[in-house]
């Protein structure tokens, strides 16, 4: 791989350990796949931040690259934690469990990284079109990609890191054009309705399209909740970091294969998703976090109901989207549900904050959250989700 | 007799120890505790063995990207395998080794090797020899 001048000289050292360690993993990865060089980056976003995920280990590594003036070279931004710090809710969790979460958020301040905590950045700032970015967080790299015309591949946490500090990410992958053509052409016959089923469409298109990218035709909704649903559980069951939209697809139409997804092809992930869970603990909206857009469409829902005393109903969204959202979180409050910010029903202890079982509107949520906490989950849309927070 | 195995240099790096040997893909996050350097992942065939100063030979890392981390952590905590032997590398394990600098190596038919075989593996050079008396 190609390095300038400047780029080796930080490879050698001369830029102090934290960048050299840095640009030394960013040239590892580039040279495993087969990158030319390093090209620069507008932002990064940076995941490994709740403390539930990271555990101690990361800690350390943290701690060392801070200690050696790790400071962010571009615009870097983190995932969400395992803590709302705000929210009373969070309280009942073990003192030492909320030092450590908050040593990290300490840890990535200090090298001038951008304390966000969620998983939609984009809602913050939105990357220039056709900017290359190094984000870690699948659901908001798909995202990028697809509906916002910036190029990034799937990173991970310490890649991600690495390319803050560093200002640039190995040229390999989605960052070239080549590699940007759909190779499948996906029809949807099944008739979808709501942002949940949009989901459970992802699901399914995780599983078989493996990392290749899709033409997608046929659906009906082409509104931003939707296809934030629908990326989401692409990248949740599979390796997908890109999808396009019949319409906005210019490339070359010589697909090495045509899906035609009926309701029979859903069935399956749709059957896995739901489970019958009348009364849960938790009905949780906002994975990923809300829009205003999307607080504004809850609050609709919920103006003038009163959320049922024995359910818990969390609306997660960053808080720069909560603060511009005042009038509705007002009214989603008012009802007795709770706008969470900086954590999601992913990556918090939901089973020390008395959560047996969940309802969620996202298809991501009810497939982790059995896996990652062993809580019951069960997909409905929005619409049924307040439903069952407020009792029929 | 000697057995000499030629891979793809990964982290420069010269290491000599005891090879322990899975067939299992690992995921170190969850899957070896930081402290201890014991594979704590169920149902794995390494279950309950410690990967400390061995030269730990396995197909390749899988799960979240968080476990580079956790190699630094044995790295730091004292407990971390003396080399790394893959078949094929994938970014987990390689950011990994790059912090932690654990010397590595890919693309090695890791069925030529035994677990308690001696192994000597230069990293620099994509090299792995076996020494079996």
């Amino acid at each position: 791989m190609y390095l300038t001048k400047d780029e080796e000289r930080i490879y050698d050292g001369e830029y102090g350990w934290a960048k050299q360690v840095s640009i030394r993993i960013l040239v590892k990865l580039g040279d495993l796949y087969g990158a030319d060089r390093l090209i620069p980056i507008e932002s990064a976003h940076i995941s490994g931040v709740a403390y539930r995920t990271i555990g101690d280990a990361s800690i350390e590594f943290l701690k060392e690259l801070a200690n050696s003036n790790a400071k962010a070279a571009v615009r870097a931004t983190t995932n969400p934690s395992s803590i709302d710090t705000m929210n009373q809710l969070f309280s009942c969790l073990p003192r030492n469990v909320i030092e450590k979460q908050r040593e990290i958020i300490n840890l990535y301040e200090t090298m001038g990284i951008e304390i966000t905590l969620t998983c939609t950045p984009y809602y913050i700032r939105r990357p220039a079109f056709g900017s290359h970015l190094s984000w870690a967080e699948s659901s908001a790299v798909i995202y990028a990609n697809s509906l916002l015309n910036a190029w990034t591949n799937r990173e991970g946490g310490p890649s991600a890191l690495a390319s803050a500090l560093v200002g640039k990410t190995p040229n390999y992958g989605l960052h070239k054009p080549e590699n940007r053509r759909a190779s499948v052409l996906v029809k949807v016959e099944a008739p979808l309705k709501s942002e949940a089923d949009y989901g459970v469409l992802g699901i399914y298109l995780g599983e078989v399209l493996g990392n290749r990218i899709p033409v997608i035709s046929g659906l009906r909704r082409r509104d931003e909740m939707c296809l934030k649903q629908l990326g989401a559980a692409m990248a949740t069951s599979g390796m997908a970091s890109m999808f396009y939209l019949d319409e906005n697809y210019v490339g070359e139409r010589s697909f090495e294969e045509e899906i035609s997804v009926d309701d029979k092809s859903l069935k399956a992930s749709y059957e896995r998703l739901s489970s019958t869970i009348e009364k849960p603990d938790l009905v949780l909206i906002g994975c990923p976090h809300s829009s205003p857009e999307e607080l504004k469409i809850i609050a609709r829902y919920l103006e003038g109901k009163r959320v049922r005393d024995d359910v818990k109903l969390w609306v997660c969204a960053s808080k720069y989207v909560r603060r511009n959202a005042d009038e509705y979180v007002r009214v989603i409050e008012t009802s007795g549900g709770h706008v969470i910010c900086d954590t999601c029903a992913v990556v918090t202890w939901l089973r020390e904050l008395g959560v047996e079982t969940l309802v969620s509107n996202s298809a991501k949520t009810v497939h982790y959250a059995p896996l990652l906490s062993k809580v019951g989950a069960s997909l409905s849309s929005l619409e049924e989700c307040v439903k069952i927070a407020c009792g029929k | 007799m000697e057995i000499l195995l030629k891979g793809r240099p990964i982290v420069p790096g010269e290491a000599r120890g005891l090879a322990l040997v899975s067939s299992k893909p690992l995921s170190f996050l969850g899957g070896v505790d930081a402290k201890t350097g014991v594979i704590i992942e169920r149902g794995h065939d390494l279950y309950g063995v410690g990967v400390k100063d061995k030269i730990l030979c396995f197909p390749h890392g899988r799960g979240s990207t968080v476990g580079s981390y956790v190699l630094y952590a044995l790295a730091k905590n004292g407990v971390a395998p003396r080399a790394i032997v893959n078949s094929l590398a994938d970014p987990v394990v390689v950011v990994g080794a790059v912090i932690a600098n654990i010397p590595m190596v890919d693309y090695i038919d890791i069925s030529m090797i035994k677990t308690g075989d001696l192994i000597e593996v230069d990293g620099g050079k994509g090299l792995v020899r076996i020494c079996r008396k």
